[in-house]
């Protein structure tokens, strides 16, 4: 027994020894990251390295939470937790946009955009306002997110291009076309949206508002066919499981993330030939923001490496060259630091000209969150 | 089979027990292997989509990607594993007194104590996190090894005291008692009796516990970050959008520690404290 | 004297857990929207998530019973086995799920399972089942063949553990008059070992209570567990009331499984002190 105890003492002291040390001299820049592993990445092997090189004796460590709305509620309550401390310990925060709007709304985040040079570039609806939440000043997007049908090319010929023809695609093809209903990620959320845009009759008032509490008594024609249509569908276990089932050929067409799916045939977890099509009246997409927490530790410091992340030149070698991202910011500045082929390339898929048509906003907040609701409800029991 | 017995086995000739036996072992391992093959799998395929069974280009550029120095995922791996033995350290420290206390049914209110360790398993720690976070900001644990060691204490604290008291309950009254007759202190009862015949089953508790502490990364991010990073914390919110390889290396580097310390513990057992059992 | 020897523990779990977790129940009890105390969350959560309450019971009920029926044989055959080499075996190869990561054994299942999977591919290469017959388990059925896997080694070490430190001469001596080993685990190992086998079931079941990344990665569609409601409300509406009435009503689940075990235990108690 002796010998055991022995054991013990000594393995705790070298342990206290090594849990004392690892002082570090330099500042570091801490930023967390919701949105899917990609995105760290992006932080940890292209922008951090860039802004370390700019900024000598600066570290950027970067942690990532997670995709959809829970990861960035971790980054809401791990603000709301030192919320009475003087000082923060995060400095720049990529939330998504629904719950950038509950940062805003609850005082969590900084007004910094017209302090820093690219502040003008910040031109699109989305960065003025999130589900329908005044961000005007608090936010730089960093790039555009857009949910669209994946399909296999080699199981459907001519894949639908509305939600009309879609139904009767799926009457057709029964099982063949998936989603991940509601409570399993973002992208069948979207693909909700979308048919609520097609079928409520009040498309453009979810989108810009005003709010009406008498709206949603309107939708329940829509929900009773989404609920015959869920009939004929395969339900895939999260934006994953979409891409997951549409990789192993269970389904052969399904909504997804575009930045999600070039990633995963980048991985090669996708057949190369799946491609992309927008339905019409639309899918909702957004972007991912950079914040500033109200109380960070460096604010000077995230301020210089925003302005870095929202240039012309890293948005047009980082998020389009690298990524195949739809920019964050003016698309006019970003083209003309590109060759035409990489810009081009932005489209192989999706159009311009259905981007412009077909690319819509999420329902402003209260009436998304009655659509979601509605949807467990009426369709989801 | 020395003894006569009636049993059906024994009548049946000796091959047919041995083909029963090997068919239900040989399911047993397909159904525990075959998951484990698919993460193997899954740590060297490079391309591997329908229509194809099989990855169609092998290779290590994952492993590339995990290790890469940028990445850090050996320093999260240290710092993984440093917390995990310190968890395990205090968690002992804390539940042997309490599991010793417990084992005793005579304790008033012992029902209620073991269920309030139960608690912190029995809640989605998802809307408790919040407010855990609150508290430790509060008192500058925030960002320190030991608020996350805690933290991962607090979650295995109910295998620990739970299994502790479990195991000071079965030890034999008789043998103490005996102890205590030739006079020894109830400090050194427990020292050389007590403990030594409950200690596998605190080993169990300290594997169970290290096990808890390596894989925890949710309670990590909350208390930890931006200051202490572990591994699953870097790595595994990978597997929660689908990246397989991401994940599946993770699992097989954290595989690596796992085992070592149940080695450890199992070698420490039968040196020591297994001779002790039943002396 | 007890109560000293308790308290570090109890200050921990005081302190670090069941403060912040009262907060967290308050809102459970409180309605957002008038400011007022009730069981309007309760209420909604019943209105909402019924189903799930009944089909996590479900799920929970049948992942910890095939558990405990699993655990019981490989343990009793650790015990009881005769031919020390399938005794070796198993014992080296029923660990391996330990260490796989809950969220990991999720992300495995969902491959392995799926209509497509390793499992049908498998099968469907041995001749055994026809690409027809090939069905998608993402449902209950996914749940607890990852619940099982995943928490079998955990009760099976714990429940071998308890058996292997038994006293066997009573063992030998059933086995020496002619019982069966079946007989000799039933009768003679498992009452001995009651208390084990309750313990890791236990353990078993509030920890396949509480894990969201399983429910999350294998199922498809609803119903769903509630681990996966509660994040829904946290992470779409901000509700922690109704998150919190599912993890109050959650909880109630475990409490009721813990208390079934302890008022056993304390009966035993009265029965000896009654001798």
């Amino acid at each position: 027994m002796k010998k055991t105890y022995r054991m013990l003492t000594l393995s705790l002291g070298v342990l206290l020894s090594v849990a004392s040390t690892g002082a570090r001299s330099q500042v570091t820049l801490n930023v967390i990251s919701g949105g899917s592993q990609n995105m760290v990445d992006y932080v940890t092997d292209y922008l951090g390295p860039l802004f370390e090189k700019q900024n000598p004796g600066v570290k950027v460590a970067v942690v990532g939470v997670g995709p959809d709305d829970a990861g960035s509620q971790k980054i809401l309550e791990k603000l709301q937790a030192q919320k009475a401390q003087p000082q923060w310990d995060v400095d720049v925060i990529v939330p998504n946009q629904q719950k950038t709007g509950e940062m805003a709304q609850a005082g969590l985040l900084m007004k910094y955009r017209d302090s820093i040079a690219t502040g003008k570039y910040a031109v699109s609806q989305s960065s003025k306002l999130a589900l329908g939440v005044n961000v005007d000043g608090y936010v730089m997007p960093m790039f555009e997110s857009q949910t669209a049908m994946a399909y296999n090319p080699d199981l459907v010929k001519s894949p639908p291009s509305s939600y009309d023809e879609l139904r009767v695609w799926t009457a057709k093809n029964p099982k063949q076309f998936g989603y991940n209903g509601l409570k399993n990620g973002m992208s069948g959320v979207a693909f909700v949206v979308g048919w609520m845009y097609a079928y409520s009759g009040n498309a453009a008032a979810l989108q810009q508002g005003p709010y009406d509490a008498a709206t949603k008594a309107g939708w329940s024609k829509a929900y009773a066919d989404l609920k015959a249509f869920n009939q004929g569908v395969t339900f895939t276990p999260g934006n994953a499981g979409t891409l997951d089932m549409l990789n192993r050929g269970e389904i052969a067409m399904g909504p997804v993330w575009v930045d999600m799916f070039y990633t995963w045939k980048a991985d090669g977890r996708l057949s190369p030939n799946l491609k992309l099509k927008l339905l019409s009246p639309g899918m909702p997409g957004q972007p991912y923001y950079y914040a500033i927490p109200a109380k960070a530790k460096n604010a000077e410091l995230a301020k210089k490496f925003i302005a870095l992340a929202t240039s012309p030149q890293v948005q047009a070698d980082g998020i389009v060259k690298r990524f195949n991202w739809y920019p964050g910011i003016d698309p006019n500045a970003v083209k003309s630091s590109l060759d035409p082929k990489a810009w081009a390339n932005l489209f192989t898929d999706i159009s311009p000209a259905d981007l412009a048509k077909n690319a819509k906003p999420f329902p402003i907040a209260p009436f998304f969150t009655e659509l979601r609701e509605g949807y467990e409800k009426q369709v989801g029991n | 089979m020395n003894a006569p017995t009636i049993s059906l086995a024994s009548r049946m000739p000796k091959w047919v027990g041995a083909l029963v036996r090997g068919l239900l072992i040989v399911l047993l391992a397909v159904a525990i292997f075959g998951p484990l093959l698919n993460m193997l799998i899954w740590t060297v395929a490079e391309a591997w989509y329908f229509p194809n069974k099989l990855p169609l280009r092998w290779g290590f550029q994952f492993w590339g990607r995990v290790f890469r120095p940028e990445a850090g995922a050996m320093t999260a791996l240290w710092t993984s594993v440093l917390i995990a033995m310190m968890t395990v350290v205090f968690s002992l420290l804390v539940s042997i007194p309490a599991g010793y206390a417990l084992s005793r049914r005579t304790l008033p209110l012992r029902s209620v104590f073991l269920l309030v360790f139960l608690l912190p398993q029995a809640f989605p720690a998802i809307a408790v996190h919040m407010n855990i976070a609150r508290i430790f900001y509060g008192i500058g644990l925030n960002g320190t090894i030991w608020g996350v060691m805690l933290v991962h204490a607090i979650q295995g604290l109910v295998f620990s005291v739970w299994i502790a008291s479990a195991s000071f309950a079965a030890v034999n009254q008789e043998q103490v008692e005996a102890a205590r007759n030739l006079g020894a202190s109830p400090w050194r009862a427990f020292m050389n009796v007590s403990l030594p015949l409950a200690a596998p089953g605190l080993m169990a508790s300290a594997i169970f516990v290290f096990l808890i502490s390596l894989d925890e990364f949710s309670g990590t991010f909350f208390v930890g970050v931006p200051d202490v990073r572990t591994l699953p914390l870097t790595m595994l919110n990978a597997a929660l959008e689908g990246n397989y390889q991401i994940a599946s290396i993770t699992a097989l580097l954290l595989l690596v520690p796992s085992i070592a310390f149940m080695l450890f513990v199992e070698k420490f057992l039968k040196a020591d404290v297994l001779a002790k059992v039943g002396t | 004297m007890p109560i000293a020897l308790l308290s570090p523990a109890l200050l921990m779990v005081g302190l670090l857990f069941v403060y912040p977790l009262l907060f967290s129940l308050a809102y459970a009890f409180r309605n957002e929207a008038t400011g007022a105390w009730g069981l309007v969350n309760f209420e909604k959560a019943f209105e909402l998530y019924s189903n799930d309450i009944l089909y996590t019971v479900f799920i929970l009920v049948l992942a910890t019973v095939l558990t405990g029926l699993f655990a019981v044989a490989i343990g009793g055959y650790l015990t009881l086995g005769e031919n020390r080499r399938t005794v070796a075996i198993l014992r080296w190869l029923y660990r391996w799920p330990l260490f796989i990561p809950m969220v990991v054994a999720g992300q495995l299942m969902r491959t392995f399972l799926a209509k497509n999977g390793m499992l049908n591919n498998g099968l469907m290469s041995l001749g055994l089942i026809e690409p027809i017959n090939a069905v998608s388990m993402l449902d209950w059925r996914g749940v607890v063949i990852t619940f099982v896997w995943k928490q079998l080694p955990f009760a099976a070490l714990l429940i071998s553990g308890a058996m292997a430190s038994m006293d066997r001469s009573m063992i030998e001596s059933a086995r020496n008059l002619g019982a069966s080993r079946f007989h000799a685990l039933v009768e003679i190992v498992i009452p001995q070992v009651k208390a084990s086998i309750a313990v890791s079931l236990i353990l078993s079941f509030v920890t396949m209570l509480s894990a969201l990344s399983v429910p999350m990665m294998v199922i498809a569609g609803s119903p769903t567990m509630i681990t996966v409601d509660m994040a829904w409300r946290v992470n779409s509406y901000s509700d922690y009331g109704v998150a919190n009435a599912l993890g109050f009503i959650s909880c109630a689940m475990s409490g009721v499984v813990a208390w079934f075990y302890l008022r056993q235990s304390v009966r035993e108690q009265s029965r000896i002190v009654a001798k």
